[in-house]
């Protein structure tokens, strides 16, 4: 176990890639506190599941783009789980369309959970990492934010402003023996892919050199990674897992 | 509580590097003594440390002169004794 004696959050954890790093997480001994939106009878049970491995979970039904809120659930976490080493932000929502057929709506939810989510978690928690000069954030962005996809300018600009933000304050909190890195899954069998229809899929996996979906494994795995000290020397990083869909 | 300011004047001397003595009360921070954000977060860490308060990250803005810094500290000292 890498993580043990750790304490995690990870943003918008109760199902895909969210889930699945909590799970990881417990496995590797670090008490866990995810937030969720919706999804309550999936947070009960995620929390029995975290549970089982021996650590302390906390579920807490906040929206991350409530700046106020997200302070709030911080702070829970660092009274009720005794601090807060670790952030995943991995909250993220789709709304697919082309730009012509895109509402400002579409554009602004997109926009307000994945980007101004990542921000509201990392800007409540930053100032603890820097008291303490120790922490790892982990941030969830896209192939999308980095080769662009059709039907996604909303969650493409989401995930590039991503990439910029971790890029940006990598280089900030360095000094402070904190690391900020980003995973950019391509396509993950989650249900953001099973949303695809049928024949888009077909086409897709076309283009995968590695000819076929991704596990949430695949992700958890180069997340765990970066959360331990394998990785001490990367920071500012976005770790592609795509099946190679970005190479050409 | 009169030693506060003296006190609170040398830590900061040493998180900047400055002499004491250019740290008048009324001195800025950030446009007259070049401290950064991260300075900043070092002289509110430094006094909570010293004094065994704890200030609200809140109070990070106000914290714009010596005096400011003394007087946020003093009265965080001053629950702290209630």
């Amino acid at each position: 176990m890498i993580l043990k004696n750790k304490v995690a959050i990870v943003s918008g954890g109760t199902r895909g890639i969210g889930r699945g790093i909590c799970l990881m997480l417990a496995q590797e001994g670090a008490d866990v506190a995810f937030t969720y939106l919706k999804s309550v009878d999936e947070a009960a049970s995620l929390k029995k599941e975290i549970e089982k491995s021996g650590v302390k979970a906390l579920a807490l039904q906040v929206d991350v783009r409530d700046f106020d809120k997200t302070k709030e659930a911080v702070e829970n976490v660092k009274t009720t789980l005794g601090g807060l080493d670790i952030i995943v932000n991995n909250a993220g929502i789709t709304r697919d369309k082309a730009l012509m057929m895109m509402s400002k709506e579409d554009w602004q939810d997109v926009i307000d959970t994945n980007l101004t989510g990542t921000f509201n978690l990392s800007r409540n928690a930053i100032v603890a990492f820097l008291k303490q000069k120790s922490g790892n954030i982990v941030n969830i962005t896209s192939v999308s934010g980095v080769i662009g996809l059709a039907r996604q300018t909303n969650y493409a600009s989401s995930k590039a402003g991503i990439i910029g933000f971790t890029k940006s304050l990598a280089r900030e909190v360095s000094p402070y023996g904190i690391r900020v890195n980003a995973v950019a899954p391509g396509f993950i069998e989650t249900d953001m892919v099973s949303d695809l229809k049928p024949e888009y899929k077909g086409q897709l996996i076309k283009n995968i050199p590695l000819e076929r979906f991704g596990k949430v494994e695949d992700v958890t795995g180069v997340v765990k990674f970066l959360l331990s000290e394998a990785s001490s020397f990367i920071t500012g990083q976005v770790m592609i897992i795509d099946g190679g869909l970005s190479i050409r | 509580m009169e030693n506060v300011e003296n006190e609170i004047r040398g830590l900061i001397a040493e998180i900047i590097e400055k002499e004491p003595s250019e740290i008048t009360p009324e001195a800025k921070f950030f446009e007259e003594l070049g401290v950064d954000s991260m300075m900043a977060l070092e002289i509110l860490t430094a006094v909570e440390k010293k004094y065994k308060i704890v200030i609200p990250e809140e109070k990070l803005t106000q914290l714009t002169t010596l005096s400011d810094t003394v007087r946020v500290a003093k009265e965080y000292l001053e629950k702290k004794a209630v």
